[in-house]
């Protein structure tokens, strides 16, 4: 079933943990869970804390071995142990967090030693390391001990390390986490340079515009089980609609919406410094209900109509609880 | 073996110490101790006598350094979250081990260089080396064998955080049972047995022979003998080694304790 196209395809992957009191059952971290990535694209893993999302990165980067389930990546089963090697020549994992660096050696140290660890030829690796310290600007602090990097500059310098082997799939786990604004900005148009030059790149973040940003495709787990699947778009109108619309009128229109709440539709009105009225209503089904409504308010005068479609927060949270 | 990978991570182990070199002093002082001690009991500061407590002031001061050093290493690593990304690496964690073990072996012969030259300069005893050639090529061969011990020393590091106690329970044994502290054939028979089975006891008889004129052997054998002994134990302790890491790494992997510490 290998197929070219495909850069991850992972069936009914399943990952449990302990049992850590003997007899117990373990701990199901990532339930059967199948979905398939293209060569080339940025694909998304979001889902709450604890919901299997750095599991399933290290079952995928040959770093812990999957309890049942199928998974190939860059058409090598994760599971034979003679596929190990190979698969981490060509891939390369960025965690999160300050973690996973030797502080006392410069950034530049720490590049020639990875690139010795993946076989980077000699000849090759001073331009490469270059290349990419400026990807990552850090050129400056190339010759300074990592203990004295800040944050943000020890998260660009694991983006180097592990862009040291130029590897095929990237795996991304909480890229951002802890950054500032400006940094999370440089990473993520990073990214998508890499994503451009044609690495695959699976990330896992708890910021939903990230996710909206770079996503072409994702899975949203609960409780190690896939919830939402798809397209950012696939993911928002898998939910049954949840829009709210917003009616500005020159006169007071509390009588209607006391009607509407009658009718058990939330529906608010408030008044707003410039003598106008702003009246807020959810809808469970807009497109239906939107012209009927905005007829009952038409006597008062309206000055504005405004829709909110829904974000793919509301999204993720409406699907994440009904996970539960 | 990969020999890039042996260089990288003997460059790296360097650097990483020359940053911080103050755990050497443990692995000083205690078997400086032990030397003052030993020449205390004998009230004797001539001759044989120095020489015995500086060479074994000297081999405990080596393997406490390899204890210290193949604990240190992989423990590091787990905290520091560089073992994730060692092991995400195509290299072998036995390879990066091994470049680590030549340095922390290096640093075990200054060490053990240092035991002396303290020694000497305090007590002022001018003990001449039967053959200081042969010294010095069987104290490097001593080291080998250290060096592979602290490999084995370091796989329990790779299994599991644990191995925090299987190193502190090794250390003063192997004083004893090497015959670094006491002579072996004062030791109970059943030990006798077990000091056989150590490389770093031959090296140490070995040692013996190169630094006394006219020295009867501990172990009963030649000093040939002895070195073969020295050489062969070191080997097959490194394949042990070597099976045991490449099982490690497979049951970190489906454990998946890899980032514990
Ligand atoms: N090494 C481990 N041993 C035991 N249980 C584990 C281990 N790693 C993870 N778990 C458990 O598996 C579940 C999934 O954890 P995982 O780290 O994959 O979640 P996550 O989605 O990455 O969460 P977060 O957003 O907090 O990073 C959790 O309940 C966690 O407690
Ligand atoms: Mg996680």
């Amino acid at each position: 079933m290998t197929c070219p196209e495909y850069a991850i395809v992972a069936e009914g992957l399943t990952r449990t943990y302990g049992p850590f009191i003997p007899g117990s059952a373990g701990k199901v971290a990532v339930d059967g869970i199948s979905f398939k990535v293209r060569k080339g694209e940025i694909y998304g893993i979001l889902g709450p804390n604890g919901a299997g999302k750095t599991t399933t990165i290290k079952m995928l980067s040959t770093m812990l071995t999957p309890t049942s389930g199928l998974a190939e990546v860059l058409g090598m089963d994760v599971r034979d142990g003679k596929n190990i090697r190979a698969l981490r020549k060509r891939i390369n994992v960025v965690s999160g967090g300050e973690r996973g660096l030797y502080y006392r050696l410069s950034g530049r140290q720490n590049l020639e030693f990875f690139a010795d660890l993946y076989g980077i030829p000699k000849k090759d690796q001073k331009a490469l390391i270059e290349s990419l310290l400026s990807l990552v600007e850090l050129i400056e602090a190339a010759d300074i001990k990592v203990e004295n990097y800040s944050r943000g500059m020890k998260q660009r310098i694991h983006i180097a390390r592990s862009l040291i082997n130029s590897p095929e799939i990237l795996f991304l786990d909480e890229p951002t986490i802890g950054l500032d604004p400006e940094i999370s900005r440089g990473i993520r148009s990073l990214i998508k340079k890499l994503s451009d030059g044609g690495t695959t790149v699976i990330l896992t973040t708890h910021y939903m515009f990230e996710a909206e940003e770079l996503c072409d495709n994702m899975v949203i787990l609960s409780r190690g089980r896939i919830v939402g699947k798809g397209t950012v778009d696939d993911i928002k109108s898998s939910i049954s609609r949840v829009s709210s619309l917003k009616i500005i009128t020159e006169e007071d229109p509390s009588d209607v919406t006391a009607s509407l709440c009658r009718e058990n539709l939330d529906a608010v009105t408030s008044r707003l410094l410039n003598e106008r009225y702003l009246t807020k209503i959810t809808l469970n089904n807009a497109d239906r209900a939107f012209t009927a409504i905005e007829d009952l308010f038409r006597p008062y005068a309206i000055s504005s109509v405004g829709v909110e479609e829904p974000t793919l927060e509301d999204a993720y949270l409406t699907l994440v609880n009904e996970g539960l | 073996m990969n020999p890039r990978a042996v260089t990288a991570s003997f460059k790296q182990q360097a650097i990483q110490f020359m940053a911080d070199p103050q755990w050497i002093i443990p692995s000083i002082v205690s078997p400086f101790l032990f030397t003052m001690v030993m020449l205390y009991i004998h009230q004797d500061v001539t001759g044989p006598v120095v020489l015995q407590a500086v060479l074994g002031g000297g081999v405990l001061g080596m393997w406490a350094n390899t204890i210290f050093a193949s604990s240190f290493t992989i423990s590091y690593d787990r905290m520091n979250g560089t073992f994730e990304s060692m092991l995400l690496s195509p290299t072998k964690i036995f390879d990066i081990l091994i470049g680590r073990s030549i340095w922390n072996a290096f640093i075990g012969l200054v060490n053990a260089l240092l035991v002396f030259a303290i020694a000497e300069m305090i007590f002022r005893t001018g003990v001449s080396l039967a053959n200081p050639i042969g010294f010095f090529f069987i104290l490097a061969l001593t080291l080998m064998s250290l060096a592979s011990f602290g490999m084995l020393i370091s796989t329990a590091f790779v299994f599991s955080r644990m191995g925090r106690f299987f190193s502190s329970v090794a250390e003063y044994p192997i004083y004893v049972i090497s015959g670094a502290l006491v002579p072996i054939s004062a030791l109970p028979v059943g030990l006798q047995h077990i000091s056989y089975l150590l490389a770093p006891s031959w090296g140490v008889d070995a040692m013996r022979y190169a630094a006394f004129e006219g020295y009867g052997s501990m172990m009963g054998t030649s000093l040939l003998t002895d070195i073969i002994m020295m050489v062969m134990l070191s080997i097959a302790v490194l394949i042990i080694a070597y099976f045991i890491m490449n099982k490690a790494e497979r049951a970190i992997l489906s454990a998946g304790s890899a980032t514990r510490y």
